[in-house]
């Protein structure tokens, strides 16, 4: 099909996505299925170089850009989006097939493309659409979620916006290249951090633990493997040996084992999980090399598919039990055998145990990390890979299948959510068993030519499985250790969305205290005080004046008789309040007005 | 105490994640307190044993010749490196995890009241 060559496989799935929009059920979930299969095809279609250059704005876009790396990412996104469909098949409803679909549509729109302003449509719809995901759980607290999570990406979307826009004016080029890209220091700055906020690199980290846990079963699966590794796809395109990345990529690691450790709920446990992932692809990045840049994009391509399988697992666990929490879980393993299986494939790929793609993916950027004599890198990387042995590989488990029997006797997982873990599972060992098969389409592959067999990876280098296991091993044993350390609470851990959350409600009770006080004050002294005080001069005002005025013609002629005074006094109150006076007082009156105006009016003139 | 109760044990493909579980009638509180069997502590540290003296029979090659004259190059060519950084490594996370959720933690409702 020749006719696939040129076809960018972003338009295939977000046009198919609204046109499986109007089927009816059953042929919706087939066609969804089918359409991520076709999207392998097409991507397995795809010749290298760049083609497809419609014009934009005075730009020419670059729709496709096809190379070794965006294929890659390309068949790793649409193989993960064919398992999670045949995972969903009897959760997924309309809202979310379209949204997924949708979603991976623009992540591979932004894997293809060459120019910056292309890149930024996709990205936004990425946002937009993975929003829907979220909501569809539909329920308050997601609802919440969604709205922090389309926030914090929108905000980062102008943060990437304004440093493209930078970019273009400062070099005319809207190429999405790394040459372009170091033009102009500001702009490659706003990138930078544009990207990362995707990325969820620390301190932008706490949307990806806050959204993710409160999206559907389906929806997490899904989220779990676009949005964070587009990210890094990004950075490898765009910044592949920037230093900083080191250390921001270690920090993630060690961030994201310390909070997965804190976390009770299991799908928050797997979203930390993935920071800390991300953080040893970020560090790949950082080191630069050919053969780093290899394993970032090779330990993408595992991370994406142990962690779909993790994700899977525990939605399957939450679709039987609608329980989340450590605290509430344990002892699965007698009804769920088949899942607990396909979660220990998964747990051990995750950290990284010899014959699964995490031992032949993540060891090329330690390896990378000691070729350059990064000694302390390759420690924090070392640390990295025990720890998330340590609460994904063991805990994730541990607490959901053994630990304790809480009287769960859930059913096994459903047949279609089986199936897409298994898909999943077999890949993890497949790759595992045969590195040559992902050694083959990963970029720069010419350097893993002598390691890309069963044999040079396990027989010659036996010594790097012994270590490995032993480092495992005893990760392990620290896990049993201190279990009693680990033992689970009813509590969540305050991350950085603290500042957001709490930060904006006490910005909002400041203000709300500053203002309301002030206002407060002002209707205390004005409306309670002054106003009052005012009207009660004005009603009384002529009455007083006017006993002031004959008092002391009362006292000299009734010759201070108090009683009669007040008699008086009283009587004229009552005479102004009433608005009656006799004839006598009112032509008195108008006689001294008049006397007044007169005399007035002489000394004017 | 909970040797006595009934158990059922199960082993993994891995024979890291075996648990010894109980009752489901006991009280919460005991119940949060898992128990791992003596078995399966003796197979652990039978395996570990193992997994070090294997560095006996192979030849590791040597990380970061290039920095001799570095501590911490050197110590990563000792034998039995990898298990003491596992464990330390994984006891340091554990115990810092500990020491950060004295700040760190909250009830769950901690952000009910919030936007």
């Amino acid at each position: 099909m020749t006719l696939l060559n040129n076809i960018p496989p972003a338009f295939l799935l977000i046009i198919g996505a609204f046109v499986l929009l109007i089927l009816p059920a059953r042929a919706r979930k087939v066609g969804a299925i089918a359409l991520a299969f076709f999207g392998v095809y097409a991507v397995s279609q795809l010749i290298e170089g760049s083609n497809v250059t419609p014009e934009f704005l005075g730009f020419d876009l670059t729709l496709l850009r096809v190379d070794s790396t965006s294929k890659s990412f390309g068949y790793i996104f649409t193989l993960s989006a064919f398992g999670a469909l045949i995972f969903s098949w009897s959760e997924r409803c309309r809202l979310q097939n379209t949204a997924a679909l949708v979603y991976v549509g623009s992540a591979l729109g932004v894997v293809f493309a060459g120019d910056m302003i292309s890149w930024y449509l996709f990205w936004e719809l990425m946002a937009i659409s993975s929003t829907f995901l979220i909501l569809a759980r539909n329920n308050k607290r997601s609802r919440l979620a969604a709205q922090r999570y389309i926030l914090v990406h929108l905000g980062g979307g102008l943060v990437l916006l304004t440093g493209i826009l930078l970019t273009i004016h400062e070099t005319g080029s809207i190429d999405f290249t790394k040459e372009n890209i170091y033009q102009n220091t500001v702009a490659k700055n706003f990138i930078l951090i544009g990207i990362l906020i995707n990325a969820a690199a620390v301190p932008f980290s706490s949307w990806l633990p806050d959204a993710y846990p409160e999206s559907t079963i389906f929806g997490g699966v899904i989220l779990s493997a676009y949005t964070t590794k587009t990210a890094v796809y990004t950075l490898v395109r765009g910044f592949p040996g920037e230093e900083i990345l080191i250390p921001i990529g270690c920090i993630m690691a060690v961030y994201g084992i310390i909070y997965a450790l804190l976390e009770n709920d299991i799908r928050r446990i797997l979203a930390y999980s993935i920071i800390n992932q991300v953080g040893f692809m970020i560090c790949g990045i950082g080191i630069g090399t050919k053969l780093a840049i290899a394993g970032v994009v090779a330990s993408t391509f595992c991370s994406i598919i142990y962690t779909s399988l993790l994700w899977m697992a525990a939605g399957a666990v939450m679709y039987r039990t609608n329980k989340s929490k450590c605290t509430e879980l344990g002892g699965l393993y007698k009804t769920m055998p088949i899942t607990m299986v396909l979660v220990m494939i998964g747990a051990l790929a995750v950290s990284g145990a010899p014959l699964t793609s995490g031992f032949i993916s993540k060891t090329l950027i330690t390896a990378a990390a000691e070729h350059q004599n990064y000694l302390w890198t390759w420690l924090a990387l070392k640390v990295a890979s025990a720890g998330i042995m340590l609460h994904t590989g063991i805990k994730f488990p541990f607490f959901v299948f053994f630990n304790v029997d809480r009287g769960l006797r859930p059913k096994e997982a459903p047949r279609a959510m089986i199936a897409g873990m298994s898909l999943m599972a077999f890949l993890c060992i497949y790759l595992g068993l045969n590195p040559g098969q992902l050694y083959s389409i990963i970029p720069n592959s010419d350097i893993l030519v002598e390691q890309d067999s069963f044999y040079a990876i396990y027989i010659k280098h036996f010594d790097h499985v012994a270590t490995k296991f032993q480092m495992l091993l005893f990760s392990g044993l620290s896990f049993f250790l201190f279990l009693p350390m680990l033992k689970r609470t009813r509590t969540i851990s305050i991350d950085f969305d603290w500042f957001y959350r709490k930060g904006a409600k006490l910005l909002y009770s400041g203000i709300d205290k500053t203002f309301n006080s002030i206002n407060r004050a002002a209707e205390h002294i004005v409306i309670k005080t002054f106003l009052p005080s005012l009207v009660k001069f004005i009603i009384n005002a002529p009455a007083s004046l006017t006993i002031m005025l004959f008092r002391p013609i009362w006292e000299e002629s009734l010759s201070a008789d108090k009683t009669n005074i007040k008699k008086r006094e009283q009587k004229i109150i009552s005479q102004f309040s009433s608005g009656t006076f006799p004839v006598a007082y009112s032509a008195i009156f108008i006689l001294i007005f008049i006397a007044i105006l007169i005399f007035l009016g002489r000394s004017l003139s | 105490m909970a040797t006595k109760k009934k158990v059922t044990r199960k082993n993994t493909t891995t024979n890291k994640a075996k648990a010894k579980t109980k009752t489901p009638e006991e009280t919460s509180s005991a119940m949060d307190n898992p128990y791992i069997s003596a078995s399966f502590w003796k197979a652990m540290w039978i395996i570990c044993s193992i997994s070090v003296l294997l560095e006996f029979f192979i030849h590791r090659h040597k990380h970061f010749e290039d920095l001799e004259s570095s501590v911490l190059g050197n110590i990563s060519n000792w034998f039995g490196f990898y298990g003491m950084f596992g464990l330390i490594a994984c006891s340091g996370s554990i115990l810092l995890a500990k020491g950060l959720s004295v700040f760190l933690k909250a009830n769950e409702d901690y952000y009910d009241d919030t936007p």
